[in-house]
This record gives structure tokens, C-alpha cells and sequence, in this order.
């Protein structure tokens, strides 16, 4: 069981990556790239991450994509607008045999770790466990990326505002 | 018996992380190079959650919803950043904010 749901998620998750590389409209690859998300976020559930399964949906699916999406249609991007891709499907194929044999590598390094599915505490992937590891060890840099988001929201307000006559 | 092996999880990653590095370097789109990031730091979160699973250790999950925060920053400065080069440029290619390099050209 958990099988095919793990082969079907993954073929979904291929899939939307594929057709958001492929796609020519913004809004179309936008919306591959939803599904791409929420496949990923079953396979978070799979891997007994409940808490980033929540998140996974919750922040990325909820607000990062529909932002994007948000900003495609307020642009209101013309056909004539969009760029001119003639090399596209050439880029993209050299591109894939390129990456093959790192890839290849990648792989090698992985298959000589012993790949057994341990068998897990109750409340692993909990939000109260990964609250506690987050405050014990992680509080410093979970002060600092509070920074970070605040130095993002100044930035917008400043990309945003109106242009002085110079 | 393959979801109960991490090694699938691992090649997912992988194929996901390539697909978005193609669509980095071969597409000029710049929404399409943005989703691509977008794609690619999901992948590296795949690996981490993978990981964690594999260590039995809620560290990795924490670095993953780091990079969920991070993601979320990066998104509002570079949808922001998007919207004022349009208005200015009137065009999505890429190749066109060459001019961000240059200090007197906008």
C-alpha cells in the first residue's frame, strides 16, 4: 500500500516539475508546480513528518505559490511580453545529459549508506518535538531568520513604494 | 517494498533538484527561473526530511522549515523585485535586467 502511494505521489511530483520547466505560460507552470508541492508534502506524510507535511501545504501551497500566482495575474503578462525561447527544448535536452553523470555520482555516494527503514519514536515529526528541538538547540538561528523576515518585509515596502520624481 | 528503503526517496530528490537546474539554465522566463529556485530548495527539503528519517533525529526537519522561512523571504523580495523591473521594462525575459549590473543604465 504505502508503495503505490509512494509510486503515485512521485509520478505526480515528476510530472508537475516537468511540465513547469516545459509549459510557456507563467499561470500553467505555476499550477504544475502546485501539484509538484502537494505530492511532496504526501511524501513529507510518508516519512512520518506530520508537522512539515502541515507547513509543506500550509505556507508553501498556501502562500508562496498563490503570492506568486497572485503577481503573475496582477502583471497581466501579454504573449507578446513573454521572451522568445527558440533554444529552449535544445538547452534542455543537453542540459540532461549533462547532469546524467552527476547524477551518476550523486547516486554512488548514496547507495553505500545502509538504507534500513528504522523504526521510529511515537512522536517523531510531532510539533512538539520539533518545538523542543527548535528552542534547545536551534534558537539562535531561529531569532536570526526572525531578522531575516523582517529585513524581507522592509525590502518589499521599499521595492513597492512609489518613485520620487528624481 | 520500495517506500520502506530511503533510497527511492533519495533518487526523487535528485530528479526533482535536476529538473529545476534545467529550468535555471534553460529557460529566460523569469517566473519560470523563479519557480525552478522554488523547486529546487523543495528537493533539498525532500533530502533533509529523507535524513532525518534515516538519523532518527528531529534536527534536519528543523534546517528543512528553516528553508521553508527562507523560501518565504526570498519569495517576497523577488515577486517585489519582478514588479518593478516589469513596469520599467515591459518584458519577462531575463537577458533584459542585464542593466541591474550596471550602475547607470536604469
Amino acid at each position: 500500500m504505502m508503495d503505490i502511494i509512494f509510486m503515485v505521489l512521485s509520478l505526480f511530483a515528476i510530472g508537475g516539475a516537468l511540465g513547469m520547466v516545459l509549459f510557456h505560460q507563467p499561470v500553467h507552470s505555476a499550477l504544475s508546480l502546485i501539484v509538484t508541492i502537494i505530492a511532496l508534502a504526501g511524501i513529507f506524510a510518508l516519512l512520518s513528518a506530520s508537522f512539515l507535511f502541515m507547513v509543506q501545504i500550509i505556507v508553501y501551497a498556501g502562500a508562496i505559490i498563490t503570492l506568486l500566482i497572485f503577481i503573475i495575474m496582477f502583471l497581466n503578462v501579454k504573449e507578446s511580453n513573454l521572451p522568445k525561447e527558440p533554444y529552449k527544448n535544445i538547452t534542455l535536452f543537453f542540459g540532461a545529459i549533462a547532469l546524467l553523470p552527476v547524477n551518476f555520482l550523486i547516486l554512488r555516494a548514496f547507495l553505500k549508506l545502509p538504507m534500513a527503514h528504522a523504526s521510529l519514536a511515537s512522536d517523531f515529526g510531532t510539533i512538539k518535538a520539533l518545538g523542543m528541538e527548535l528552542f534547545e538547540t536551534w534558537l539562535l538561528p531561529f531569532e536570526l531568520i526572525s531578522i531575516l523576515l523582517l529585513v524581507a518585509l522592509i525590502g518589499g515596502v521599499v521595492f513597492g513604494r512609489k518613485e520620487e520624481e528624481a | 517494498m520500495i517506500a520502506h528503503s530511503l533510497f527511492p526517496y533519495i533518487v526523487l530528490a535528485m530528479i526533482l533538484f535536476s529538473i529545476g537546474l534545467l529550468g535555471v539554465i534553460s529557460r529566460k522566463n523569469i517566473f519560470v527561473i523563479y519557480m525552478s529556485i522554488e523547486l529546487m530548495l523543495n528537493a533539498i527539503n525532500l533530502l533533509f526530511v529523507t535524513l532525518a528519517h534515516y538519523h532518527q533525529s528531529m534536527a534536519s526537519q528543523v534546517m528543512a522549515m528553516f528553508v521553508i522561512a527562507i523560501a518565504a523571504a526570498e519569495a517576497a523580495i523577488f515577486l517585489s523585485l519582478i514588479v518593478v523591473l516589469y513596469k520599467r521594462k515591459k518584458s519577462l525575459d531575463s537577458d533584459s535586467y542585464k542593466a541591474l549590473s550596471q550602475k547607470e543604465s536604469l
